[in-house]
């Protein structure tokens, strides 16, 4: 069976991390590149930590490209823990030496899109951070859209209120512009909206598992889990923390893992409640369904996948480049 | 005196090609490229008709770079005034010049940054919708360190608009990319249609260019008869108004031109308003004036100033 072709558009960021590791040790996945934004924490940082995450994986073979620096028209606002900045050493340790591209992530995208259009054999975008590369990328060139098979997101909150803010995810509140764009393009989405994400909570067991199979990405997942915990049991009414990012890359893997509706979903750019974002689950709108909305995740199917995959980096072979 | 360097994003567009036509015959202005943008026409068509005009004007030296073909988040609009084709009625040859491959994005991040590090910044005159500057900003905000100046024809201050009642085309085009611009760091004159109101091209001027332009008067005559309005009533004469090659007058002439400094707002929220273009004359906002507005504008001089430029093309020149 032929890999699926996907970039992965992100703000490393905690659980970008994890997906970033879940996807290069998964052999289905051919990784064409890491497009990185401002975000959780800003660009220098964000792709600081990219750098360091594709280093630890092995998979030097992965090229990694700087975007967007802030978001299209809304001032820039950071995720909860940005006073962190980049990674420390003693969280994700520098390794192998996996320096950023010349070329911006914006044009690498363009180029890489257009070709994929011209060939016919489009690429997946997985998008886990705020949408501002790729709504940059979709206004360079009409064959960019062409060239996109599906754009799987990490965003939006639909029955389940915001995190950063009451009414709105991280990544739609930070560059709502950009994901207005995304969700006009006519591309087809599947949206992990938060209302799916706070169904699977890592717990301590998984944490330890990782920490102890998973080599070198085990042990920093834990160690970043650790130190920016999110286990919220007022809200969740249960121990552990969502893992947000990472369903994007299960769900490329196992979509059996998750359930689904189709639905026209949008959002507000500005105002108040800018990055709000809704979904037409019952058909009020007299609108083709823009998009896939992921409703539920099987937790234990997911986690036993995250660690199934994440063990890879533990054993004796570990990751190759192939 | 060196010329200065300029780059023109454009969407050609007849006082477009009016105003091309006008810097190709200017020694004072060293032209690195042509940006095309989606704006008075598709991107398709405005490329098209800036690669003709290069031909027309003789300087297929310059390079041509076609941009972004839709505004950064609005559904595309058109212009109005500019016929089917952007260029009226006239009927040119399909260019034989062909883009550049390219991006205009690219091409100006990539000239931005090549005048930040030689400490030659560039002057980027805006002639349509701001779309590619704007992508380009986000892209690489450190390409202000490139640029002198932004000297752009758009917005209505205290003057009506001319496509919705508060709005220029150019800014409801593309007031995001508007607001990128005007809430950048960069210098900006802006030559609002409180200036191009104030130069009319009426029918007898065009009969005054159709006898000095040489070579090309006969295809100069056809855009500007195409270009009148016929509308007394706003414009006090028949005729219309010389937006774009103002701004090349201003690069040329600018005693010619007074101006006012103000903070400059794009509205991009309101649907009523849409890209309505409020300038801070008074200091009611906390932000430092970033815009010379430009308010007047001494016609006389200006049309003298462009008989002489188009009649370069009487003279075996350029």
């Amino acid at each position: 069976m032929s890999k699926i072709r996907v970039i992965i558009d992100t703000d490393p960021g905690v659980d970008d991390a994890i997906a970033l590791w879940l996807a290069l040790a998964s052999p289905e996945l051919d990784v064409l590149g890491v497009t990185v934004v401002a975000g959780n924490v800003p660009l220098e940082a964000t792709l600081k930590n990219a750098c360091k995450i594709v280093a630890l994986s092995g998979r030097t073979d992965v090229p990694v490209f700087a975007g967007a620096p802030g978001p299209l028209v809304r001032e820039q606002v950071y995720g909860k823990y940005a006073h962190i900045g980049a990674f420390s050493h003693e969280l994700v340790p520098d390794t192998a030496s996996v320096p950023p591209q010349d070329e911006h992530a914006v044009d690498f995208l363009v180029r890489t899109l257009r070709q994929a259009a011209l060939d016919s054999d489009p690429v997946t975008l997985c998008v886990i951070g705020p949408m501002t590369n790729i709504a940059l990328a979709l206004g360079m060139h009409p064959d960019v859209a062409r060239g996109i098979r599906q754009i799987v997101s990490m965003s939006c909150a639909f029955t389940a209120l915001g995190h950063r803010v009451p009414w709105a995810e991280f990544n739609v509140y930070a560059d709502p512009h950009a994901a207005e764009k995304v969700f006009s393009s006519g591309v087809p989405l599947v949206i992990m909206p938060l209302d799916m994400t706070f169904q699977a909570l890592i717990g301590s067991t998984d944490i330890e598992y990782l920490c102890q199979h998973g080599g070198e990405p085990g042990k920093a997942i834990a160690a970043l889990l650790a130190a920016f915990d999110r286990t919220d049991i007022k809200r969740f009414g249960r121990d552990g923390g969502p893992v947000h990012d990472a369903t994007t890359i299960a769900w490329l893997l196992q979509p059996a893992l998750f359930s689904c509706v189709a639905a026209t979903v949008g959002v507000e750019v500005s105002g108040k409640t800018a990055g709000y974002t809704y979904a037409d689950f019952y058909r009020k709108l007299d609108t083709t369904p823009n998009a896939t909305v992921i409703q539920s995740i099987n937790e234990s199917g997911f986690f036993s996948l995250l660690k199934q995959r994440i063990s890879h980096y533990g054993t004796h072979e570990g990751i190759h480049t192939p | 005196m060196n010329p200065l360097a300029i780059i023109i994003d454009c969407d050609p567009g007849i006082d477009d090609a009016i105003a091309l036509l006008s810097a190709f015959v200017s020694p004072e202005l060293n032209i690195l490229g042509i940006c095309t943008v989606c704006g008075n026409q598709p991107l398709e068509n405005t490329t098209r008709n800036a690669l003709q005009i290069t031909e027309l004007g003789q300087r297929i030296d310059i390079p041509v770079f076609a941009g972004c073909h839709q505004p950064m988040l609005r559904a595309p609009i058109h212009g109005q005034f500019h016929g089917k084709t952007g260029l009226g009625n006239s009927e040119f040859a399909a260019p034989e010049k062909q883009a550049e491959t390219q991006h205009a994005v690219n091409f100006l991040i990539e000239q931005c940054e090549a005048a930040a590090e030689s400490d030659q910044p560039i002057t980027l005159c805006v002639l349509g919708p701001m779309t590619n500057l704007a992508t380009a900003l986000r892209m690489k905000p450190q390409i202000t360190a490139g640029i002198a100046r932004v000297v752009m024809m758009g917005g209505a201050c205290r003057e009506a608009g001319n496509r919705t009642m508060t709005s220029e085309f150019n800014m409801l085009a593309d007031p995001h990319a508007a607001h990128i611009v005007f809430s950048s760091s960069l210098p900006i004159t802006m030559l609002p249609l409180d200036a191009t109101h104030q130069v009319i091209l009426t029918p007898e001027h065009v009969a005054g260019f159709v006898n000095i332009a040489g070579r090309i008067s006969q295809p100069l005559g056809e855009l500007m008869a195409f270009w009148d309005r016929n509308d007394p009533r706003r414009y006090g004469s028949r005729g219309g108004p010389l937006h774009d090659p103002l701004v090349i007058a201003f690069l040329l002439a600018p005693a010619l031109f007074s101006t006012e400094k103000a903070r400059v707002y794009v509205e991009c929220d309101s649907e009523l308003c849409m890209g309505q273009t409020v300038a801070d004359w008074y200091g009611k906002t906390a932000l430092t004036p970033n815009v010379d507005i430009v308010t007047g504008v001494d016609s006389e001089k200006v049309f003298a100033l462009f008989y002489e430029l188009l009649s370069r093309y009487a003279e075996g020149c350029p």
